[in-house]
């Protein structure tokens, strides 16, 4: 999942290298952290979040497909 | 639907009338006259003129087949599909979806643009479609966001591409555009307007789009968000 959002990450913003995505588990499942440059920001989140959303919605078919189906959520950071 | 049968006092007046229900133009339909008008004397013997218009080289045609089988090799793909391609890819094997990616053609869906486009059609293997097309097709419709996001930010001057997931957008396009055609011709004889179920954008276009050609019948979309829907109203002429 990690390897999905980075693709993606770094296939849309000006600076690839300034992006890190980190894994966190908590007890309500996994969040991923997406880190990019102050100024790509934007781009990663898209208007009204619909490129966040859409990032959502692609990391919802892995869940769907893995067996613990455990929660994952993406954050902005 | 795509074969009418009507009549006019004249064989013009019925091909028009013909015309008007398919929401065809002269040069889209096969003509045949069926009887020939007689005036008769008087009004006496007078016949009325029967013809039968068909539909023709239109999507409408056949609303159950579809053309899913890949493009030859011998026409090379523009560079969109090409690029497009390879970034679907990638997006496929990091969700670690087993399938495989074809350029396909795809039909136009409005009448100023009427030029086959092709799109990119993911067939799965041994996977759920149902998987990749998601509620209401959100998924297919992230999926094609995404693709073509990428290929816009590398890429300034491509188009963007569809994606589709065997031939799934054009048989649902299909069935929305009979689905609609029935509707409209509901409307036209009840005269009361009809609501359809919610459908995403793309959808509620081939909606628009379809009836557009329509004069006495319009078409518009209501409520907000997930729930906006397409109501068929008749106009009158």
């Amino acid at each position: 999942m990690k390897e999905l959002i980075e693709y993606i990450a770094k296939s849309i913003v000006n600076e690839p290298d300034q992006v890190v995505v980190s894994e966190e588990d908590t007890d309500n499942g996994k969040i991923l952290k997406l880190q990019v440059a102050p100024d790509d920001k934007g781009r990663v989140i898209g208007r009204q979040g619909r490129v966040a959303q859409a990032m959502r919605t692609l990391l919802h078919v892995m869940v769907a497909r893995s067996d613990t189906k455990e929660k994952v959520e993406l954050e902005i950071v | 639907m795509d074969t009418v049968e009507i009549t006019g006092k004249t064989e013009e007046e019925a091909i028009h009338k013909a015309l008007t229900q398919l929401g065809k133009r002269e040069d889209e339909v096969n003509i045949t006259v069926l009887k020939k008008a007689r005036s008769g004397i008087l009004g006496l013997g007078a016949e009325e003129a029967v013809v039968r218009v068909e539909a023709i080289g239109n999507v409408l045609q056949d609303p159950g087949a579809i053309d899913n089988s890949p493009l030859q090799d011998s026409e090379p793909l523009p560079e969109n599909i090409i690029k497009a391609k390879e970034i679907l890819k990638t997006l496929l094997e990091h969700l670690k979806i087993q399938s495989s990616l074809s350029a396909v053609p795809y039909p136009s869906m409005s009448e100023e643009d009427a030029r086959p486009s092709i799109a990119l059609d993911i067939s799965l293997k041994g996977e759920d479609q149902a998987l990749l097309i998601g509620r209401r097709g959100q998924t297919l419709v992230s999926l094609q966001y995404i693709t073509n996001l990428i290929l816009s930010v590398n890429n300034k001057n491509l188009s963007p591409v569809t994606v589709d997931v065997e031939g799934y957008k054009q048989r649902r396009f299909k069935s929305l555009q009979s689905l609609a055609l029935r509707l409209a011709e509901q409307v036209r004889t009840s005269r009361r307007p009809a609501t359809m179920e919610p459908m995403p954008p793309n959808e509620r276009r081939i909606v628009h789009l379809t009836l557009s050609k329509w004069d006495d019948i319009d078409t518009e979309s209501s409520g907000e968000g997930e729930n906006r829907k397409v109501v068929i109203k008749y106009r009158g002429m």
